[in-house]
């Protein structure tokens, strides 16, 4: 009498590669094409980014260390594309003195009449990406790895290749020149009275 | 700590990035400075803002396809 179970042929290399990038790294497609879409600014652009960045991540993919930092790899992959082949044709490289941006929090504009923020309820996501879109690219890419992606300083510093402290004083002024952003787009549709100056 | 430090790690308390014994300072203060504790607080709805407005959208569902497409020749 045979009790043998008819035997499941071992998986070969390349069905294991396949295996290890579908569950490791396919599954950061969302993220990468959030973060896409933000430094190319448009959807077609963003869609050839994430796939030049998924067939360079398949072709390196034995260099990854499984189980690591998969996602903060891949983006690290993504930025290094965007800036040799994306950036040249699509954005111009910008000549902003970010130091030169004064950092100072709407509160101070609205603790009177509206120190919960309220009026930020009523802008709608598009408006919200609008000024994103529109940061300085430093100050883009480091708000949508933090506020878009979640990563943390530590993540962020490796990604975009600089200090830690680079990190906190970049997003501190892209947040708040996006809170002035956002705030002088809701006192021009009325949702909220500008300050007295 | 004052009011000026306590600002200056804004960001980094609300990120959870700071050090327990730094992040319990400006715990403090925060309970002993109203107006710190509502600057804060407006601060971190401004932040959930952002996110809850950022992080809603994914890739196209047509974008994972021509990948594998692209990958494995499906």
């Amino acid at each position: 009498m045979s009790t043998a179970t008819p035997a499941t042929p071992a998986p070969g290399p390349v069905d294991e590669k396949r295996a290890t990038f579908e569950r490791e790294a396919l599954v950061h497609l969302d993220s990468l094409y959030r973060v896409a879409l933000r430094l190319t600014g448009n959807a077609a652009d963003a869609d050839d980014l994430v796939q030049e960045t998924m067939l360079k991540a398949y072709r390196a993919w034995d260099q990854y260390e499984k189980g690591t930092n998969a996602k903060g790899w891949l983006l690290t992959i993504l930025r290094h594309a965007f800036i040799n082949e994306y950036r040249r044709r699509t954005r111009h490289p910008e000549t902003v003195d970010l130091d030169a941006i004064e950092p100072y929090s709407v509160f101070g504009d609205v603790q009177d009449d509206d120190p919960q923020g309220t009026f930020f309820d009523r802008i709608v996501d598009d408006e919200v990406l609008r000024a994103i879109d529109q940061l300085p690219e430093q100050f883009r890419e480091t708000v949508v790895l933090s506020d878009v992606e979640g990563l943390s300083y530590e993540e962020i510093a490796r990604i975009l290749e600089v200090p830690v402290g680079t990190v906190k004083s970049r997003l501190f002024r892209a947040r708040r020149l996006l809170q002035r952003k956002l705030y002088d787009y809701a006192v021009g549709m009325g949702y909220i009275k500008a300050s007295p100056a | 700590m004052n009011c000026r430090e306590c600002t200056e790690h804004l960001y980094e308390f609300l990120d959870k990035e700071l050090t327990p014994e730094v992040e319990r300072e400006i715990r403090t203060h925060l309970e002993d400075c109203p107006p710190c504790g509502e600057h804060f607080d407006f601060e971190r709805l401004f932040l959930d803002f952002l996110q809850a407005r950022c992080r809603a959208r994914g890739a196209p569902p047509d974008l994972k396809r021509r990948i594998l497409r692209e990958l494995f020749d499906e």
